[in-house]
């Protein structure tokens, strides 16, 4: 069973609309299957660092809005509906390849090429960027580079690594422009590719979403 | 023979820069393995980038003259059109790599040219095939090996059938080992397709076996070119340009003009060997 990107991306617009007008019993209970989903498709250490990060920075949040005088519950369904809402991208991402949620996002969504291919250029290029910087980081400690002191002193220092760092990735950005360029790259990139189907499941998926999206209106013709 | 790329009285500059390239004359006829030679700066580059069409038309500057390719001007064609017939390879492949996966990445020029999936699906993998990567579609990028990521960057040039390939310092990035794999591969696709090859080389001695012709950059200008057995006593003659030569052909220059006689154009150690052996040089001559 494998859902449509698009429905996935609606899926998830969806899950961050709900967080704000579903009741906080189904909230969690949307948090739930989320985690149950994430674990089925990969029970890997890192899903669970991903998870446990989410998990983590949701902890902080809480805890500012504690500082700032928010009551516990309050606090707490606030760091539920961000939970819920980050781990409803993680599912879309866990599930679906970026280079579908782009196809649907430019052919259903009419984003422009050139946004969409941003997703799978940033992608493509993070192992790599992160490569530059520990090459740039060896480089510059070799001349002298260090990361001691308070700090300000380490965030001021680390401009000698940042600056050639920007550098490579602009040179890169170019050679990546001129090839696409080179390859045709424009308004065919994602309408020639081929197209995945709606089957029955992506239906289902998309009456309950409407069924759930539009809980304020039909709760009140509900008997008390 | 036809001429697959003809430069006449080209001179470029960049924007902010001085002439780059300066009557330039070139005829590339249709099947030779060139390589483009010249000291760091020369112009090389550019030139590559000229036959691309990427120069000016892509980069800007300021030109004269005029660069034909399969006997079509470059002017006002635009360069994914022109990357069809012409093929580049940067000498940053890595960076040239725009997809996520290798069957996506050989695919990528086809889908935007309109190509059927099926025909596109069916181009990569033979395009695959050629390169020594078969099955591997789905392989995600980072999965390949540095040597595994080069021959994909060429696969996906292949895919497009071009009938000329320009290749930019291609193993100025690789262990000798790799250096030779890849020239071994780029010969045989040279071989079976009968594709134009154009190779901006510093290391000389990689594509030895193979190169039918050479022309040579200093400054700006084509200082010399033709087939190898032509023009090799001609850089040899000049001072800058000689370091650049292979070694065997360094020496086998320094030979004919210290004893008069003429030696064929080597193209191993092994062959040398057997030819000075043969003229009497000493029974101590080896490989």
């Amino acid at each position: 069973m494998k859902l449509n990107a698009f429905t996935w991306i609606i899926v998830t617009l969806a899950v961050t609309a709900w967080v704000f007008i579903l009741p906080l019993e189904a909230v969690a209970t949307i948090l739930v299957l989320q985690l149950v989903l994430l674990l089925y498709i990969k029970r890997s250490k890192t899903m669970l660092a991903a998870i446990g990060g989410l998990g983590v920075f949701t902890g902080m949040m809480v805890l500012l809005q504690l500082l700032f005088g928010s009551p516990l519950d309050v606090s707490l369904f606030g760091g539920l509906r961000m939970l819920v809402m980050t781990l409803a991208f993680l599912c879309m991402l866990a599930t679906t390849r970026i280079q579908s949620i782009a196809k649907a996002l430019v052919d259903r969504f009419h984003l422009p090429v050139e946004y969409a291919f941003m997703l799978t250029a940033a992608l493509r290029f993070v192992p790599n960027f992160l490569e530059d910087s520990t090459i740039t980081l060896d480089a510059q400690s070799c001349r002298g580079y260090s990361n001691r002191g308070n700090a300000l002193k380490r965030l001021l220092s680390y401009v000698v690594v940042i600056r050639p760092l920007v550098m490579r990735a602009v040179a890169k950005s170019e050679t990546l422009a001129l090839s696409m360029e080179l390859r045709g790259f424009g308004a065919n990139t994602y309408k020639n590719m081929p197209k995945e189907k709606f089957t029955a499941v992506d239906f289902v998926v998309l009456l309950i979403v409407v069924v759930l999206s539009t809980y304020p209106f039909w709760k009140k013709l509900l008997p008390a | 023979m036809k001429s697959v790329v003809s430069v006449k009285d080209f001179y470029f500059k960049y924007l902010r820069s001085g002439l780059v390239l300066k009557n330039i004359n070139i005829e590339v006829e249709e099947g030779p393995f060139t390589v483009i030679i010249g000291p760091s700066g020369a112009g090389k580059t550019t030139l590559c980038k000229a036959i691309t069409g990427i120069v000016p038309y892509y980069s800007g500057g300021d030109y004269a003259g005029d660069v034909k390719v399969l006997g079509e001007t470059t002017k006002g064609k635009k360069v994914s059109d022109l990357a069809m017939k012409v093929g580049l390879m940067l000498e940053d492949y890595e960076s040239q790599l725009v997809s996520l996966t290798a069957g996506e990445e050989v695919a990528f020029s086809l889908l935007n040219h309109g190509f059927p999936p099926e025909e596109a699906e069916e181009r990569t993998r033979r395009a695959l095939e050629d390169v020594g990567l078969p099955g591997r579609e789905s392989y995600q990028l980072d999965e390949l090996s540095g040597g595994q990521r080069q021959r994909l960057a060429l696969a996906s040039l292949l895919a497009v059938h071009p009938e000329i390939i320009v290749l930019d310092e291609p193993v100025s990035a690789m262990d000798p080992d790799g250096g030779e794999s890849l020239y071994k591969l780029l010969n045989k696709i040279h071989k079976e397709h009968g594709t134009t090859f154009i190779v901006v080389e510093h290391r000389v001695e990689f594509v030895l076996p193979y190169v039918t012709n050479l022309i040579a950059v200093k400054n700006g200008e084509i200082a010399a070119q033709g087939s190898c057995e032509a023009v090799v006593a001609d850089i040899y003659e000049d001072q800058e340009l000689r370091p650049l030569l292979p070694e065997l052909w360094q020496i086998k220059c320094s030979l004919e003009k210290k004893t008069g006689q003429t030696f064929a154009l080597w193209r191993s150690a092994e062959e040398a060997a057997k030819e000075l052996q043969a003229k009497g040089f000493g029974k101590g001559v080896r490989a």
